[in-house]
């Protein structure tokens, strides 16, 4: 029953980094080099989740397997006077949705207070096993 | 020996087999719900009516055993795919809801089995000390 704990707060950890991630993109929405000159706007990233298993070192529930760069492009608009405009006048902008990270980050969040749900029923559930002790 | 009968004689060795089942599927749904968003996994549950059907059976099988000569411990369903939810893009079925109300209504009943489990225990201790609680 201790172990369903851990799986809870495999969960949690895994939902905090997702969520760190998402930060992460929405606050670069507006960056254009992404690291250093000539480097191109910066990418989105997104947290890939792999199971858990019993046998596994980090224990089961449910680990970070990758944070993967998105490689699409992002929009491209016109307008010659931008600091970051290519010769023929276009900016590239971050592939950096906004109502797709909101959605994102709602849907971490929900799935955080689920794992932090069952984790309290699994605290009561203890509990009462406890009372028969008593 | 004679304690083992004693204890046999009553529910516990149902409700412990119960309490088994419960945490059991517990541990379960709880890799469900934390691997809600993980593409591809492969969701996994113990059904509550093929549980209480084995366990009919071997309730009927100890009516006409010796006392104390039936063993519950090895009353337990394989784990299986759960039907329902949403099917997801990963080919994965999928719902938060159903999970909890699973989740909920699995840790319901463990509790109301471990206090049954308790009067059991209260009971017996009554009868061996001969004094009420």
């Amino acid at each position: 029953m201790f172990d369903t704990l851990d799986i809870g707060a495999s969960g949690l950890t895994a939902q905090r980094a997702r969520m760190d991630t998402i930060a992460g993109n929405v606050a670069n929405i507006d960056t254009f080099q992404s690291n250093g000159p000539g480097t191109g706007p910066y990418q989105r990233r997104f947290v890939v989740l792999n199971q858990g298993t019993s046998d596994d070192p980090d224990g089961p529930g449910v680990h970070v397997q990758t944070i993967n760069v998105d490689k699409s492009e992002g929009r491209k608009e016109y307008n010659p006077s931008h600091p970051f405009a290519s010769p023929d006048g276009y900016v590239r902008y971050p592939n950096v949705d906004l109502s797709m990270e909101t959605v994102n980050m709602m849907e971490a969040s929900r799935a955080y207070d689920a794992d932090v749900s069952m984790m309290e029923t699994t605290k009561s559930m203890i509990t009462s096993s406890l009372r028969i002790l008593a | 020996m004679f304690l083992e009968r004693l204890f046999n004689q009553t529910n516990a060795p149902e409700l412990e087999q119960m309490v088994k089942f419960t945490e059991a599927r517990h541990t379960l749904l709880a890799d469900n719900i934390v691997n809600i968003d993980t593409p591809g996994y492969q969701a996994k549950d113990l059904s509550l009516g093929g549980f209480q059907e084995m366990l009919g059976e071997r309730m009927d099988q100890r009516d006409s055993n010796t006392p104390g000569a039936t063993d519950f411990s090895d009353v337990m369903p394989k784990a299986t795919d759960p039907n329902g939810g949403v099917l997801f893009h990963d080919g994965q079925k999928r719902s938060l809801e159903q999970l909890m109300s699973d989740f909920s209504k699995n840790a319901l009943m463990h509790n109301t089995v471990i206090e049954m489990l308790r009067q059991q225990y209260m009971m017996l201790d009554m009868a061996i000390t001969e004094k009420p609680e």
